[in-house]
């Protein structure tokens, strides 16, 4: 069992290398944070791709008109058993006066035209509902449609598959090259520290020619990979949420649709630093510990 | 102490044998100069010695150990009951003189106090206090030598050994060091010491086992009789000081045993 000094004495040297090596130091952080950065801009792009999908895809609700002969407990019984299906995330009663005065709305000039229908409304009530799975709305459709009291469903079905499309399109590219990146990134990041591992072989020699373990001989430089990676990690997040806040602020004065877009679906800083500082962190140490750890194996056979 | 029986060595199957059939014993205590050119096969015997690699045939005993045996996971404890001090004297460029030391000693799980104490203690021995905190690259090559052994009996070793300690250092050194080693010996530390410079190896009247393409062709014993009559011997001491190579965890265990 290791000795709690023995354990700091090891631990104070992995720190101090930092700086006694520090070119090798610098390298590693270098191309770690380089990795780790382009990492988490890939992930940011899709989710935020991800993001806009879903909110253009959310726009397009679908309608549920209800049964003209059916009345106000049956109505509302069928916006009950809406609102408690499994994927629903939003239902809106819209009543026919509603519709009514929504298109009055549209032809005011015409206004004398709407007060014939005042009398005899010929529009119908309807549900507006929308589901949180874009890909399930053939699905929904035909549930909603079975509801008794339900006279018919329009779903733009068409429009949301091909949001579903681009969506699925985005995500697998998405994922692609975060998976391409993260395979160059422990290449590159690998390389470098079994480059800084391999100029210290001596040192690892030494040790071992002194009776140490290969645990004894390993710590310090675990605890260096664990610091170069929690600095490249603190860097990534530094650099990531500074671009990504600034990209938020920028969508701004876009203007027009692209403001519009943006605006609703770009999501918010506050929602996403936490989780970059966390992963850039946890990905950094484990990247750079792991990394130092393989790098050492093949030189501790003395 | 080092026990080697019909102990061959190949490196390469069906290549030249770097040691053939070599017998050889080393009491407690002993001091032995191992003697030969370059490429006789000193390197091999104590790589051998280190378990660093196994004999192809025969048997190497140290410390008690079979070394052919020991699992990768026991050799580190095999080498803490030794202390080598090499030629290019292998100190780790990134830590200072004290750490050098110091280092050999927190492998070994000593007590931080005792560790202080005794660097200090060792650092002195050698004469090399006020260097404590320079790094080895700043230090001479009779300093640096020092450090190695300073380092080499700072976990009180039972073996010593010394692959050519004098190598890269001057001749007024290079007797120092032998004497040093000398005093290692008379401690009851068994001292091993790898050398091809004949004219110092004679001036020590000590056992000197000669190897000459991988085979020992000689093995002559200490003349105890010469050694005394000395003139160097005790009065040309380096380091008159007694010196105390026990660790004060080792003398408590000894107490309570």
């Amino acid at each position: 069992m290791m000795r709690p000094s023995t354990f700091w004495f090891l631990t104070r040297r992995g720190i101090r290398n930092l700086g006694k090596h520090w070119a090798m130091t610098v390298a590693c952080i270098a191309s770690l944070s380089v990795c780790m950065t382009l990492n988490t801009f890939a992930s940011l792009a899709e989710v935020n791709v991800d993001s806009m999908v879903n909110y253009l895809g959310n726009q397009n609700e679908t309608v549920v008109y209800l049964d003209p002969d059916c009345d106000d407990a049956t109505a509302q019984q069928v916006g009950d058993t809406i609102a408690a299906m499994d994927g629903v995330t939003n239902v809106q009663y819209v009543s026919k006066q509603d519709v009514l005065d929504t298109y009055r709305g549209y032809m005011q000039d015409y206004s004398s035209l709407w007060d014939e229908f005042e009398t005899d409304n010929p529009f119908k009530a309807n549900y507006r509902v929308s589901i949180r799975d874009l890909s399930q709305m053939e699905a929904m459709s035909k549930k909603l449609q079975a509801i008794p009291g339900v006279y018919s469903v329009t779903a733009p079905v068409e429009m949301t598959n091909v949001f579903v499309q681009i969506q699925q399109s985005v995500t697998r590219v998405g994922r692609g090259i975060v998976l391409v990146l993260m395979i160059v990134s422990v290449i590159t990041v690998g390389s470098t520290i079994r480059l800084s591992v391999f100029a210290r072989r001596r040192e690892i020699e030494i040790m071992k020619y002194v009776g140490a373990t290969n645990g004894l001989v390993t710590l310090p430089f675990v605890v260096e990979g664990l610091a170069m990676g929690l600095i490249s990690g603190a860097l990534t997040a530094a650099v990531t949420v500074g671009a990504y806040s600034y990209m938020v602020q920028a969508s701004d004065g876009l203007g027009g649709v692209w403001q519009m877009i943006m605006g609703q679906a770009l999501v918010p800083v506050s929602a996403v630093w936490p989780t970059i500082l966390t992963y850039s962190l946890a990905g950094g140490a484990i990247v750079g510990g792991l990394g130092s750890m393989f790098s050492i194996r093949k030189h501790l056979n003395v | 102490m080092i026990d080697f029986e019909h102990v061959s060595k190949e490196y390469k199957k069906g290549g030249p044998l770097a040691l053939e059939d070599i017998n050889f014993h080393v009491d407690e205590g002993e001091f032995v100069f191992l003697l030969g050119h370059s490429g006789a096969g000193k390197s091999t015997l104590l790589k051998l010695i280190l378990r660093e690699e196994t004999p192809t045939e025969g048997k190497v005993t140290v410390l008690g150990k079979d070394v052919a045996h020991l699992r990768r996971h026991q050799v580190p404890y095999l080498r803490r009951q030794m202390g080598i001090i090499f030629q290019d004297f292998r100190l780790i460029p990134s830590m200072t003189v004290y750490e050098n030391v110091a280092f050999a000693m927190h492998v070994t799980n000593v007590k931080r106090k005792e560790i202080a104490d005794r660097v200090d203690y060792m650092l002195e021995l050698v004469h090399l206090e006020d260097k404590a905190s320079a790094y080895p690259d700043t230090l001479s090559g009779g300093e640096q030598q020092r450090v190695a052994v300073a380092r080499a009996l700072a976990h009180s070793p039972k073996l010593v050994i010394a692959d050519e300690p004098t190598g890269n250092i001057d001749p007024e050194l290079s007797l120092e060091m032998m004497e040093l080693l000398e005093r290692v010996s008379e401690m009851g530390i068994t001292v091993l010491v790898v050398t091809h410079e004949h004219d110092l190896v004679r001036k020590f009247h000590q056992r000197v086992v000669t190897l000459k393409k991988g085979r020992i062709i000689s093995d002559v014993p200490a003349d105890k009789e010469a050694i005394r009559a000395r003139p160097d011997h005790k009065d040309r001491a380096l380091y008159d000081e007694p010196m105390e190579l026990t660790l004060e965890s080792e003398e408590k265990e000894a107490a309570t045993v």
